[in-house]
């Protein structure tokens, strides 16, 4: 099958999964990247219908998306945060983007664990970087970052304070250890305006 | 490179002094001495990112440290003279990198190999970066460059060696008094993550 025919198939058989128990089918959006030659089928589902789509597209004979390849997020700000898993048929070689979105005040999303066990790790990472909760995840702390650490680091909100406490340690401009000429300081990007500029 | 002020004539590091022994030990003894600290290193790595790949072309026989006396590897912290931090240090790798430098016997040393040992390099505004491991531990020479090339190990060797053979003499070796650090030599294990249930 093309990445064309996959992203259909799935919507096809998520949407018709969801009208038989009642839900609204027509938010479900399919079709493939801007990958050109190396394109990717991708699936957009609404948050409710994400752990029975992932079931589907692992269960379904055609498409045997029975490989869970990583799961992600992602900050788009005001439209929340976008959560992407990536499932793959080893046997057909095919694969499948199965994307969400979940709200900013809200991130709460149905754990992928009962379908697939490896997600458990991606999950606790996306837990910690973004701070989405997986609901029905056996065991959601964080992973990588030391113990303590505040704050979700790959949110966009999140200030990277070492940006303010130490300046680029390297020259910002060709020549400039030779001259000794400094560029005007300047706030570092991602840093609020009223931050203090040596903190 | 290092930069500490050394007096090439009495061969005393000009920043401290030397306790009784180098005080009265002959010169030539002292110079037998350090000379003999300074071509048995042994080095212990502690790799951590694509540095970790120089240091190791360094220890083999295309550049060869051995010939300048860096003898690779020692079994442990425990026999190691000189560690090589080459690579990203984190915040969740810091305690043990602190915890390998305590372990080892003095005198011992420490080479900064790479911009991200030295001052965080690219990383310098992660979250999860060390900005430099010489927050850490204290650092004898730091080798720039990213990563910086075999050569520049060799040459950081050199200066290291310079350094050695300027310091005071004393039984117990380095010039550091570092003492009342045998708590940390001691200290309870980092505690596991528990095993068994909820682990899918």
């Amino acid at each position: 099958m093309t990445p064309a025919q996959v992203a259909d198939r799935l919507a096809q058989a998520i949407r018709s999964a969801l009208e038989h128990a009642g839900g609204r089918s027509a938010e479900i959006a399919s079709g493939v990247d801007d990958g050109r030659d190396w394109c990717s089928a991708v699936v957009d589902v609404p948050s409710p219908a994400w752990r029975p789509a992932a079931r589907l597209a692992r269960d379904d004979p055609d498409l045997d998306l029975s490989y869970f390849d990583w799961l992600s997020g992602v900050d788009e700000q005001d439209g929340g945060f976008g959560v992407v898993a990536h499932l793959w048929s080893v046997r057909h070689r095919h694969g499948a983007l199965l994307r969400t979105t979940v709200p900013r005040d809200e991130p709460r999303l149905a754990s992928l664990v009962p379908v697939f066990a490896g997600a458990a790790w991606h999950e606790r990472e996306t837990f910690e970087m973004f701070g989405v909760i997986f609901d029905g995840h056996p065991r959601l702390e964080p992973l990588l970052l030391p113990d303590g650490f505040t704050g979700h680091p790959l949110r966009k909100d999140f200030v990277l304070a070492s940006r303010v406490a130490k300046e680029w340690p390297g020259a910002k401009e060709p020549g400039e250890s030779h001259t000794g000429a400094t560029r005007r300081r300047m706030r570092p990007p991602g840093v609020p305006e009223d931050w203090p500029r040596d903190a | 490179m290092d930069l500490t002020p050394v007096d090439r004539v009495s061969g005393r590091d000009l920043g401290g002094g030397g306790g009784l022994l180098d005080r009265t030990l002959p010169d030539p003894i002292k110079f037998v001495l350090n000379w003999g600290r300074r071509y048995s290193l042994w080095v212990f790595n502690f790799g951590l990112a694509c540095c970790a790949i120089e240091f190791i072309a360094t220890s083999m026989s295309r550049h060869d440290f051995i010939r300048l006396g860096v003898i690779p590897f020692a079994h442990g912290p425990r026999q190691a003279d000189l560690m090589v931090v080459s690579g990203t240090v984190t915040d969740k790798m810091a305690p043990a990198v602190r915890r390998l430098y305590e372990q080892m016997p003095e005198p011992k040393y420490v080479i900064s190999f790479g911009a991200c040992s030295n001052c965080g390099g690219p990383y310098w505004d992660s979250y999860c970066v060390t900005k430099g491991v010489d927050q850490l531990i204290p650092v004898d020479v730091y080798v720039p460059g990213c990563p910086p090339r075999p050569e520049a190990l060799l040459q950081g060797i050199l200066r290291l060696q310079d350094k050695i053979a300027g310091e005071p003499v004393s039984l117990r070796g380095g010039a550091r008094g570092r003492a009342g650090q045998a708590a940390a030599l001691t200290a309870a294990l980092v505690r596991p993550p528990a095993t068994g249930e909820g682990r899918p």
